[in-house]
């Protein structure tokens, strides 16, 4: 019984082996016939991007981009906290390396109140300024003087943002009266650009202090001229000569031919590492003045050259202590 | 607050004078209010007394001077004043300077109790040696590329000669700086709310918006209690500009200035009239004004310059995704 059903499965197997086979062969020449009659169009995998969405997100990138840098307020004058948080490495290094900048006198300075601080102008760029401001700030945290920086300067494209973020105010009385009255200390240079453009063989000797616009602003606003002195700042662009063709074409007033800038090109601009040593002297109080005292021209003009000749002691001294331009 | 009788608005169809409109009607429903323009407005109130004044005309001033005569007009706001530039000079001398000539010719010939004219702190001018904050005694440099802006200087030396020889008049002059917010719009609007924005390489000065509520809020208490004298009306704060189009996500095109000038000078003088010829400057150099005295006078605005830039790109965002 089970070899017979054994045979027959054998028997059927075989048979529909054969014809499974034939089976397959006329299903396969079918099918080779309708694919030949009937071609379908083989579509290629194709790896579809999405545009939209990766451009989405570059657009995401960039825009953020330049937030991380930058905070969304910025003060009246244009300072951002997070732009100078960013910079002080750089400026610590300027300060304690690159200059090795000594700061006395600090005392002197009203503890809270603001001032009005006067200092000689030197180099194009206002690095002095920043350099007194910061050496400031890194003894008295709650303070950070505000520095004036001339019109040019802070009209100049690609500088102008920067020196606005680090605190530089375009130096006029309506900013100066108008920051000390918010209870912030200005540091100012009466030279003004006169001071900037000094040759090398000038270098210390203190141009005329305007027409006396600092005394009115501190007579204005009732507060104390802190005189200041900053020794080594002159020599850190040490200006041979003016050349003046090719500055005019620039909009700039002139351009400063020094031992570096223009033989080595954009690395002429950067400063000699002198010695730097900024000296506060006494404050000059003006509560003895009546309020009327702005109108007295003369008492101005006095005042004024007192001034200068406060920041030329301070200046002369400092000369004198020091032993060479770079120690 | 007084009564202040009958108001009439020059400039009916003008953002400012329709947002006026409908803040006093919304105060009180008593107040009487004289529309005049060119044409009537579309869904204009009925409380509102309407009569059609072409202020280019020659004999306009004695038309308004009709008008606010028979409807005992006591208070006179002067908002007829283009929003958007054009490319045609004489039309646009016409209107604005010798328009509003008009009206404080007829507020004189009327002997209206108060004028309260729309200006704005552009006229100051993008100046480099502008100080930072502008007060309301700072001389009006304007523009010499732009003749709207030179022509609404013109209007404010008018206004001037014309307070000295009306001296019974108050005269209220509210200078505001660029209006934004969810429904405002002008040539200064569709230049932010561009996707890719042109910007000069190398200049980020930094700017100051009103959102438009506060706008109107000035010009409403300007014409309802007494404030003589000239304001600034500003917001709080100042952002750098480059800061105002990141925080709104937009690409920023930054082009030398030279390329920029010559790309925008040509469509500014054809007549597309967008940009309008001496923008870019306003873009370049500082002229922020301090807005201290119009604070003082008419409170404290809501908006800073941030909240009103928000307000303004979260409302466009909720348009464009709907």
């Amino acid at each position: 019984m089970s070899d017979e059903i054994d045979l027959d499965t054998q028997v059927g197997a075989e048979s529909s082996d054969v014809l499974s086979a034939e089976l397959r062969e006329a299903l396969d020449g079918l099918r080779d016939e309708i694919r030949s009659r009937f071609p379908v169009r083989q579509r290629a995998p194709v790896e579809t991007i999405d545009w939209m969405a990766l451009a989405q997100q570059i657009q995401r990138r960039l825009s953020t981009l330049g937030m991380s840098e930058r905070s969304g307020e910025v003060d009246e004058f244009g300072m951002d906290e997070i732009v100078l948080r960013r910079a002080r490495p750089l400026l610590d290094l300027l300060y304690e390396r690159y200059w090795r900048v000594d700061l006395h006198g600090i005392d002197r300075l009203p503890d809270t109140s603001p001032c009005l601080l006067v200092a000689n102008r030197s180099g194009l760029l206002p690095y002095d300024g920043l350099m007194v401001s910061h050496a400031i700030w890194r003894r008295r945290a709650n303070q950070r003087p505000r520095f004036m920086v001339a019109d040019w300067l802070i009209t100049l494209p690609f500088v102008q943002p920067f020196l606005a973020q680090l605190g530089g105010v375009r130096a006029c009385r309506e900013n100066a009266e108008r920051l000390i009255r918010s209870g912030a200390s200005v540091l100012v240079f009466p030279e003004g650009q006169k001071g900037a453009a000094k040759v090398f063989r000038e270098r210390y000797r203190l141009k005329r202090f305007g027409r006396g616009g600092v005394v009115r602003v501190a007579l204005e606003t009732r507060v104390p001229i802190v005189p200041i002195g900053i020794v080594g700042a002159e020599e850190a662009h040490p200006i041979l000569f003016k050349w003046h063709a090719p500055a005019r074409a620039a909009g700039l007033p002139f351009l400063p031919v020094t031992p570096t800038f223009p033989l080595f090109g954009p690395f002429g601009f950067l400063p000699l590492p002198t010695k730097w040593v900024i000296r506060i002297g006494e404050p000059i109080s003006i509560d003895h003045l009546a309020p009327d005292a702005a109108s007295d021209e003369l008492l101005i003009s006095r005042m004024n050259e007192d001034l200068r000749s406060k920041v030329q002691t301070l200046i002369d001294t400092g000369l004198s202590d020091r032993g060479s331009v770079w120690e | 607050m007084n009564s202040p009788g009958v108001i009439a608005i020059t400039g009916l169809g003008s953002f400012l004078g329709s947002s006026l409109v409908k803040r006093l009607l919304q105060r009180s429903p008593d107040i009487r209010i004289v529309g005049l323009d060119l044409r009537r407005p579309f869904r204009l109130d009925p409380l509102v007394q309407f009569h059609t004044v072409d202020l280019t005309e020659p004999t306009s001033d004695s038309r308004v001077a009709e008008v606010l005569a028979e409807e005992r007009a006591e208070v006179v706001v002067h908002t007829a004043f283009r929003s958007e530039p054009t490319a045609d000079r004489e039309m646009d001398h016409e209107l604005e300077t010798i328009g509003s000539l008009h009206v404080m010719n007829a507020c004189a010939a009327a002997k209206v109790k108060r004028l309260v004219v729309s200006s704005s702190t552009m006229l100051y001018g993008p100046w480099p040696d502008n100080p930072n904050f502008l007060t309301e005694q700072h001389p009006l440099r304007g523009h010499p590329g732009s003749h709207s802006v030179s022509n609404r200087v013109q209007v404010e030396l008018l206004l001037e000669k014309w307070r000295l020889r009306n001296p019974d008049t108050e005269l209220t002059v509210l200078r505001n700086c660029w209006i934004f917010g969810p429904s405002y719009s002008d040539h200064v609007v569709r230049y932010f709310s561009r996707p890719i924005v042109p910007k000069l390489m190398g200049y980020d000065p930094l700017m100051q918006f009103i959102h438009e509520d506060d706008c109107v809020h000035a010009l409403e208490t300007a014409t309802l209690n007494r404030h003589p004298g000239v304001f600034n009306v500003v917001g709080r704060g100042v952002l750098p500009l480059s800061t105002i189009l990141r925080v709104a996500g937009k690409r920023i095109l930054s082009m030398p200035s030279p390329i920029l000038y010559r790309m925008t000078d040509y469509p500014s003088q054809g007549q597309t009239g967008d940009p309008p010829e001496g923008f870019y400057d306003y873009l370049r150099y500082l002229w922020v004004a301090d807005g201290q005295r119009g604070w003082d006078a008419f409170g404290e605005p809501i908006y800073t310059t941030r909240e009103a830039w928000m307000s303004f790109i979260s409302t466009r965002r909720m348009r464009r995704y709907r």
